[in-house]
């Protein structure tokens, strides 16, 4: 926004410079001058009436609004991650696990609960599993139930749907049994090729202050999450705003479609998982079922995530375990959401 | 990101939450009061963090990611360059996922230089093409996004929602009462909420509202037809979950809208009263603006004149 109302003066008086070291001042230099002056005001007017249209307004209350609610959250659960990597050696998560694959992928989903971070801080974490020998099919059960079954998350549940406990106890068996699900499908059918060979990644290293590694990770993740909650945020201002509610209600008035449409959206909206469920609560003309996918999609499939995950683990996992995962979320959340809820 | 600009974004970060949680209320036109001493402890730990992070003396200044490999020593360079090599993949599949729509379209190593001995594992993700790769920053570029918000609180915060939100939302359905309710207090003018007004018209079965004088205050939304509405917007964690109370106002002529009134005025007859049938709208008397209240999302009741 700063960018645009300065560039036209500059531009501006550039070439009234130029023009004017070439032949010395050209005819019309007071025109000029006087455009000059007067043509970023005019264009910080402009902007500025932009910006006081109600609508405008209202979709920057909305987007600053969910993007206060978060931060909290999410530094909270950046600060933790940050934690855990710099103090807790991640062989204590290979060593607590059984031998079995089989075995071993509910016990990581359920170890998720100890990962309160948000989406962006389970995929390295998943990398470095499998780097340190964690079974594959076990560190993405890891990565699909940790973002969504840690207390940070069911406790921001909890809030923003506040007097429904059986919609925070909803989220946390769909989300499990997603994870569980994608893990054995993984053993099932999936195959190393489309895994691109980890590197070893861990948290502490001998030698180096925690302290210092702590902080890094912290802020790291902070801003790499943050940058993306913001766009999360305005995505939701932008439909908050722009969408009539009568298109809402079309969706809102079919079972079927609205649990499709809520999992759509919450794939494109991209919003973190620890602030999700702020936003599922705003959408309160869908049945409780089509806001438990939208929950339960969202931490495990979104772009910014197949992003995430197309940069760590190769695009072709990304791709084939994104699609799987929508799949499941969407009827394990319709199953459970239909008995629970 | 470079080193200067995310301490300069922390920093920034921590005073806009501090201006408008500490020094401010307008947090309040986003938030509930209760998130106060979470965006409080948030802002101060958003400086604590920037001011660790520009720290003198640790780093020579202005340096920016290449900075890790000074700052530990050559026999853990490589390690630790493979860490941050890595968390700059992943950075960076972001950004371009986010410049370009295509965030497996670029891979290379373009960020590989920089980075002591980083093995070259084939994780990276940059931008192989290299014409914008040349800020290797550890931090990826969406969280320059950062600042919008960052400085939109603090020099620039947009006014809670108002008449143009109520405008396009449908009244909200009030939680059905399950106990009798009590008899109504005999002052009069009867101060009531919205909400409670709203629940006595369409669910008191003993009528009690009715001929009552009650005294409501919200701000002015433009209606379709006759008389306006008198609105407020309630939420129940931030301001992307408003809802909207809406009682309908006969009599005098509409004030601008957002503008805060209180109402006087008695029940507006229309469909049987103490069912949902009945109109949720006062015959008014008196209006008068007051000032707009501090926290706009509580549906309170007015303030005694």
């Amino acid at each position: 926004m700063q960018e645009t109302e300065i560039r036209p003066s500059a531009v501006a008086a550039d070439g009234a410079r130029g023009a004017g070291a070439g032949r010395g001042l050209p005819r019309h230099w007071p025109l000029m001058l006087l455009g000059a002056a007067v043509a970023p005001g005019a264009v910080l007017v402009l902007v500025g009436r932009t910006l006081e249209v109600p609508a405008v307004q209202a979709w920057r209350t909305v987007c600053l609004a969910v993007t206060v609610q978060a931060l909290p959250f999410l530094l909270l659960g950046t600060a933790l991650s940050g934690a855990i990597n710099a103090f807790v050696p991640a062989s204590v998560f290979s060593r607590l696990l059984p031998k079995r694959a089989a075995l071993a992928v509910p016990v990581a989903g359920v170890a998720g609960v100890v990962l309160p971070g948000c989406e962006c801080a389970s995929v390295p974490v998943a990398s470095s599993l499998i780097g340190r020998g964690v079974t594959p099919a076990a560190a993405f059960a890891f990565l699909l139930s940790a973002p969504a079954v840690n207390p940070v998350v069911l406790t921001a549940t909890a809030v923003a749907f506040p007097g429904s406990p059986e919609m925070v106890l909803a989220r946390l068996v769909a989300s499990l049994v997603t994870a569980a699900a994608m893990g054995w499908l993984w053993l099932w059918l999936g195959r190393e090729e489309w895994l691109r060979p980890v590197v070893r990644h861990s948290g502490h290293r001998p030698g180096h202050s925690r302290w210092t590694e702590f902080r890094r990770g912290f802020q790291h993740d902070f801003l790499h999450a943050g940058g993306f909650l913001v766009v999360g945020a305005m995505a939701a201002a932008t439909f908050n705003v722009a969408v009539p509610r009568s298109v809402l209600d079309t969706f809102s008035g079919s079972p079927w479609l609205s649990v499709l449409f809520l999992a759509a959206l919450a794939i494109v909206l991209a919003v973190c998982s620890e602030a999700d469920a702020f936003v599922a609560a705003s959408l309160s003309g869908f049945s409780p079922v089509a806001r438990l996918a939208f929950m339960v999609v969202g931490p495990m499939v979104d772009l910014k995530l197949i992003a995430l995950q197309a940069g760590t683990f190769g695009r072709a996992f990304a791709v084939r375990f994104s699609a799987a995962t929508a799949v499941v979320a969407v009827v394990c959340s319709a199953v459970i959401g239909g008995v629970l809820l | 990101m470079k080193r200067f600009a995310q301490v300069g974004l922390l920093v920034l970060a921590g005073l806009g939450l501090l201006h408008t949680s500490l020094f401010t209320d307008e947090y309040l036109r986003f938030v509930k009061a209760g998130m106060r001493p979470l965006l409080i402890a948030s802002g101060v730990l958003l400086i604590g963090l920037g001011a660790a992070e520009a720290w003198p003396g640790r780093r020579p200044g202005g340096g920016d990611a290449h900075g890790h490999d000074e700052d530990h020593g050559p026999g853990h360079g490589r390690d630790r360059a493979d860490d941050h090599g890595r968390a700059e993949a992943h950075a960076d599949a972001h950004a371009d996922a986010q410049a370009y729509g295509d965030g497996g379209r670029h891979e290379g190593d373009g960020h590989g230089h920089g980075h002591g001995d980083g093995r070259d594992d084939g994780v990276r993700v940059g931008d192989g093409d290299g014409g914008h790769g040349h800020d290797h920053s550890r931090v990826p570029r969406v969280a320059w996004l950062l600042f919008l918000p960052v400085l939109s609180l603090l020099f620039y915060a947009p006014p809670a929602l108002g008449s143009y939100t109520a405008s396009r939302e449908p009244a909200k359905v009030v939680a059905v009462q399950e106990d009798a309710f009590d008899p109504l207090p005999a002052t009069s003018p009867l101060p009531i909420t919205l909400t409670e007004f709203t629940q006595r018209v369409q669910q008191d079965r003993s009528r009690a509202i009715k001929g009552r004088t009650v005294r409501m205050t919200g701000f002015v939304t433009s209606a379709d037809g006759d008389g306006w509405y008198l609105t407020r917007i309630v939420i129940s964690c931030c301001a992307a979950d408003s809802t909207t109370l809406k009682v309908r106002v006969y009599g005098p002529a509409a004030p601008k809208a957002d503008t805060w009134v209180t109402v006087e005025g008695t029940w507006h007859p229309g469909g049987a009263l103490g069912t949902s049938s009945a109109e949720v709208a006062v015959d008014a008397r008196g209006v008068t603006k007051v000032d707009k209240p501090s926290n706009a999302y509580m549906d309170a009741v007015p303030l005694a004149s």
